[in-house]
């Protein structure tokens, strides 16, 4: 099966932070010396590259992009292809040699962590560091290394700068069309495609509560335009804290109110686009509500993490997200994403929800037939925000990974009462999970994925596990050793339509309605008046009415 | 747009301690800025916080790169890069100029001076240089001579002159080459590419293209000579219609039916291809070439190998528009009707290889009107110097052919601007001549930095430049070699019209627009109130 490859974006700081999680447990992933291959086609979302001196690299297929100042140690060029050069050697041809040399910005030396790893005798896996204190921006715990063409900066917006915040759609519109941005940027795609041979489609990962919202929406746009027949599964990521919903003053209180509702207008403009120019679109966040302000964290029974912690809720999500998209990701099976779509979009429902159980909940030494045949809880918990995903009339498809054929059931000569169980008949973990679901849903369509590769957890993923698991990721009778650092755990997690994302989009159809856009000058300068405005709320509503009839199936 | 000038936190700071904030950070930036200007200024190397280095001199780059905090510094940074957007060059002085006029103002602020009476004067200055800068523009004609002149000028500001002076021959014979008579020069058809090779100074002209990718087939010939180009926006890739859901089965057959449907349809088209491709070289030492914007499949790939065809895929869109410029022809949407007047010529396409990139070169085209500049260096930052200082160069040029026109370089305006406003002023009735004042002292920042970045005193030297200027009825600027009065134009030391007259305009406007911030912050109270 030849592989079809896909390219990845990410816009904005959070995307980041969600896509370094993911990509930093793929590479964890690779076994370069196993004798059992790998299940997953990495192919599909890296590409192999060569550096001028002739050495292998193996890099994410990867487009990201983040404002001026918010690299930290990172190199944006990388280091991978080029040694550093350090300014002291640079030639430098001029008059006398006369150079005066400037720092730009606060320097940052790298942390322990990243200092490990250009260190051959260091062994960072195994290692704990602590980046819940020492990650500020997203590199810091980023393990994987990118190619040179990866990195695009916003070079007119500073990261947390005040004066000149990146905070409203209309900005990042305006700078996808300044010829400096969309020149380069769209350069860039188009050599990443080239070198594609059956190149299907893209991973778009986007901020969109703030501008790149909009900068996201110009791209995929143009996308369309440009390559009108591949696929784009577009990831909004919505963080489940801002800061400045902190507030101690009522100052502060009226700021927070505006950036809130500047927030749902960016949202509610995004969602338009995304809607109108994607193959699908699935909201994340691990906050409940989303908007107006990200609410509750999503509890999980054996997760223990904070939501303030960017470092913390994107790690969930980016476990979500390399699980859900293993469907068109593997050897074995010649899924794609246009057949995602097609699934799970029907009468125009391209707003997807996404939902995720982690760890899945089974007892070590214990077996599939056994968990399911205890279950009291649903088997699934949403990451999409207003939408609770429920049991009845659904499109959807279930990805299960890290149990093993042969921990499906007990064997015959013990397995006693298992036995009279009509489930003891599933020859397989496929069969005993559509089994499961067949029985626990109703009207309901459902495909289930099964991956026997686990995920693997180690640093720098964050160890927010319950302290019953083990160091397998299954459930334990005893708590484990402080010391102790999970490897890898089994998860489900599943992408799924039905008449909840309705409800979700109408809360945003709400919620946005009652701002008026006029006084928000960033929009109205910006090119987005109130017919603009009303437009993209009347398109979220016939939306929504998509998600009505119930006689899908 | 003068409002966002302001800090939110700072509303509460009173009106003159905005003012005096606003001239300090003016100052500041120009600090900065100051030792860049000129061809004897000071390079720059800016460390970035991982410890990125880039080298640079020009204005624009720098105030992209800072990471500016304080919004008046920030506003006078947009401001200038605006100018080098609209214009291409004149970053630095614009900075400075707005920054001296602030520090001018202060003073006569200080001694009880309206701000609104200042910019009054400053207008009636503004207007009175533009009509200094009509004056001495000199009115060209459009040759060789006359544009290695104005793009040297300027790239000697930013590169080592031995380099200045190879890429502002590069830069010329290229905007002569694509340049038709009566239309007015369109640069993208100049393609930029940068090979990370060699050294700069292997910068040169390609009569021709230059593309970033190469054949995707190993049996694809390297090199052909003699060769039809084919420029098409047509897919030829097999790309499924047929689902492949979750949730409905279908059967391997009826699968297999769709796909080979699909397959064969695509297969039509690059037959089409194919058979042009017999017709015309068969038999004949011509060749044939396929450059697409759209992709091409592996199966494509492998008719068109075998046929000893090289095929690109993937294009980029502007290379449409230029290959047809470049070779003749047209830039095809289907092979419906494919016939030989569609094609263009090129003597000769080859590819190169560097690590993991592929160049594809068309060359020997017969009259190209579509051109590369193939710029070399060693590293990443040398290759982004030299891509900024190329494109200003063709800037240069390009603004040289549409004002007909060059102003004499080297202070020569600004010294005589001065010395016109100076008399100018006691015409002007009422104390708006000391805004007339204030400007006509604030040009001059421009002919003394460069004095003293030259290693000349400021003073001397704006003492020698006033009194030639009165004895002289030429323009008069400084040579900074040795720091005496000169006929710029005897140097061929040219800048270009748009540039002055841009910064003319944009400088009073944000000096005016800062020292208004009393009366914006007024306005802006009141209207609360009200
Ligand atoms: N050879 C020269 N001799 C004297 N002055 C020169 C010479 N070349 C350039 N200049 C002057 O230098 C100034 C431009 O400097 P530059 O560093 O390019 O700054 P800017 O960003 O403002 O264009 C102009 O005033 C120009 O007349
Ligand atoms: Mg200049």
């Amino acid at each position: 099966m030849s592989t079809k490859e896909i390219l990845t974006l990410q816009f904005g700081h959070y995307s980041n932070f969600v896509g370094t999680h993911w990509w930093n447990l793929q590479d964890l992933s690779f076994q370069y010396n196993s004798s059992i291959p790998s299940e997953i086609n990495h192919d599909v979302l890296y590409r192999e590259g060569r550096t001028n001196k002739g050495e292998v690299t193996f890099t994410p297929r990867l487009l990201l992009v983040d404002l001026k100042g918010s690299l930290g140690s990172l190199s944006e060029e990388c280091d991978l292809y080029e040694p550093k050069i350090d300014p002291s050697k640079a030639q430098i041809n001029w008059h006398n040699n006369q150079v005066q040399v400037q720092q730009v910005g606060p320097s940052h030396s790298k942390n322990q962590f990243q200092q490990d790893l250009n260190d051959p005798n260091k062994c960072v896996l195994e290692q704990s560091y602590d980046f819940e204190k020492t990650t500020k921006v997203w590199s810091d715990f980023l393990y994987s290394r990118f190619h040179p063409r990866t990195i695009e900066t916003i070079k007119e917006y500073q990261y947390c700068n005040e004066n000149t915040p990146f905070d409203a759609f209309p900005l990042g519109s305006a700078l996808w069309k300044t010829s400096q941005f969309i020149d380069d940027f769209s350069d860039k795609i188009r050599s990443y495609i080239e070198e594609c041979d059956h190149f299907q489609g893209f991973h778009f990962l986007t901020d969109c509560t703030n501008a790149f919202s909009g900068l996201s929406s110009s791209c995929l746009e143009f996308i369309r335009d440009e390559y009108d027949r591949k696929s784009v599964l577009v990831l909004p990521v919505i963080p489940s804290y801002f800061s400045d919903n902190l507030i101690s003053n009522d100052n502060e209180k009226s700021q927070s109110l505006i950036n809130d509702s500047v927030r749902v207008i960016n949202l509610a403009l995004g969602f338009n686009q995304f809607n109108t120019n994607s193959s699908l679109f699935v909201p994340l966040s691990v906050g409940c509500k989303g908007w107006r302000q990200p609410g509750p964290k999503r509890v999980f029974k054996n997760l223990e993490y904070d939501n303030k912690m960017a470092y913390h809720s994107s790690a969930i999500l980016a476990a979500a997200l390399d699980t859900f998209t293993l469907k068109h990701r593997l050897k074995s099976s010649a899924f794609t994403l246009s057949d995602l779509g097609a699934d799970l979009t029907r009468s125009g429902r391209k707003a997807v929800a996404a939902s995720i159980n982690m760890p899945f909940p089974m007892k070590e030494n214990s077996d599939l037939l056994e968990c399911l045949d205890n279950y009291q809880e649903p088997l699934y918990h949403s990451i999409t925000p207003n939408c609770d995903i429920g049991s009845r009339r659904l499109m959807q498809h279930i990805t299960i990974r890290g149990i093993k054929e042969g921990q499906l059931k007990k064997p015959l000569d013990k397995a006693q009462k298992q036995r009279e169980l009509p489930a003891y008949r599933a020859n397989s973990i496929q069969e005993m999970m559509a089994l499961y679901l067949a029985y626990t849903t109703d009207a309901t369509a459902n495909n289930v994925t099964v991956v026997q590769e686990a995920l693997n957890v180690k640093s720098p993923f964050p160890q927010i596990f319950a302290k019953n698991i083990g160091k397998n990721g299954f459930i334990s009778d005893h708590n484990r050793l402080s010391e102790t650092r999970i490897d890898s755990i089994p998860l489900l997690a599943g992408l799924h339509s039905g008449s909840e994302i309705g409800e979700m989009l109408e809360s945003l159809h709400t919620e946005a309605r009652k701002i008026k856009i006029n006084r928000f000058h960033q929009f109205a300068g910006g090119d987005i008046d109130r017919d603009d405005y009303e437009e993209c709320l009347d398109n979220i509503f016939t939306l929504r009415e998509n998600y009505e009839d119930s006689y899908l199936i | 747009m003068a409002i966002s000038l302001l800090n939110p936190k700072a509303e509460v700071a009173r009106a003159a301690q905005a003012l005096a904030v606003n001239i300090t950070a003016a100052k500041g930036i120009s600090d900065v800025m100051k030792s860049n200007l000129g061809p004897k200024g000071t390079m720059k190397m800016l460390v970035s916080g991982a410890g990125d280095i880039k080298i640079t001199k020009d204005g624009n780059v720098l105030l992209h790169e800072m990471q500016i905090q304080h919004p008046t510094a920030s506003l006078i940074a947009r401001a200038s890069t605006a100018q080098d957007d609209m214009t291409g060059d004149g970053t630095t002085s614009t900075v400075l100029v707005i920054g001296e006029l602030l520090k001018q103002a202060d003073i006569y602020i200080a001694e009880g001076l309206h701000p609104r009476i200042l910019t009054e004067g400053f207008d009636k200055a503004r207007v009175k240089a533009l009509e200094v800068l009509e004056k001495i523009k000199i009115p060209v004609e459009i040759n060789k001579e006359i544009l290695t002149d104005v793009c040297k000028t300027s790239l000697r500001t930013k590169l080592h002159q031995n380099l200045a002076d190879l890429l502002t021959d590069v830069c010329v014979d290229a905007v002569l080459a694509i340049r038709q008579p009566d239309k007015p020069v369109d640069l993208h058809m100049i393609e930029l590419m940068e090979m990370q090779h060699k050294t700069e100074t292997d910068t040169q002209l390609v009569k021709g293209l230059v593309l970033d990718h190469g054949s995707r087939h190993p049996d694809m010939p390297k090199s052909l000579k003699n060769c039809y180009i084919l420029t098409c926006n047509v897919s030829m890739e097999y790309e499924k219609s047929e689902v492949n859901s979750g949730f409905f089965y279908k059967t391997a057959e009826e699968r297999e039916k769709l796909v080979s449907a699909e397959r064969e349809f695509i297969e039509q088209r690059v037959k089409k291809v194919v058979e042009l491709k017999k017709s015309l070289c068969n038999g004949t030492d011509k060749t044939f070439v396929v450059i697409n914007q759209k992709g091409i499949d592996p199966m494509s790939l492998d008719m068109l190998a075998k046929e000893g065809i090289i095929a690109l895929r993937r294009a980029k869109r502007r290379n449409m528009e230029r290959l047809a410029l470049a070779c003749g022809g047209i830039a095809m949407n289907s092979f419906d009707d494919l016939q030989e007047s569609h094609l263009g010529r090129a003597g000769h396409v080859y590819e190169h290889v560097l690590g993991e990139n592929k160049y594809t070169f068309v060359e020997d085209c017969k009259v190209p009107q579509s051109v590369t500049i193939l710029m070399k260096g060693p590293n990443k930052h040398t290759l982004l110097q030299i891509k900024d200082a190329v494109r200003d160069g063709l800037r240069a040029i390009n603004n040289t052919i549409e004002d007909k026109a060059v102003i004499p370089g080297g202070g020569a305006f600004e010294v005589t601007a001065n010395k016109e406003l100076l008399a100018y002023k006691d015409e002007i009735k009422g104390k708006a001549r000391l805004g007339v004042a204030a400007y006509a002292e604030a040009l001059l920042v421009i002919p003394k930095t460069l004095a003293v970045n030259s290693g000349f005193d400021a003073q001397d030297t704006i003492v020698k430049l006033q009194e030639e200027a009165r004895l002289n009825p030429e323009p008069i600027g400084l040579d900074l070699t040795s720091g005496e009065p000169i006929n710029p134009k005897d140097s061929g030391i040219y800048d270009n019209y748009v540039v002055k007259k841009q910064i003319m305009n944009s400088c009073s406007i944000i000096a005016s627009n800062l020292l208004l911030v009393d009366e914006i912050m007024r306005a802006g109270m009141s209207s609360l109130k009200g």
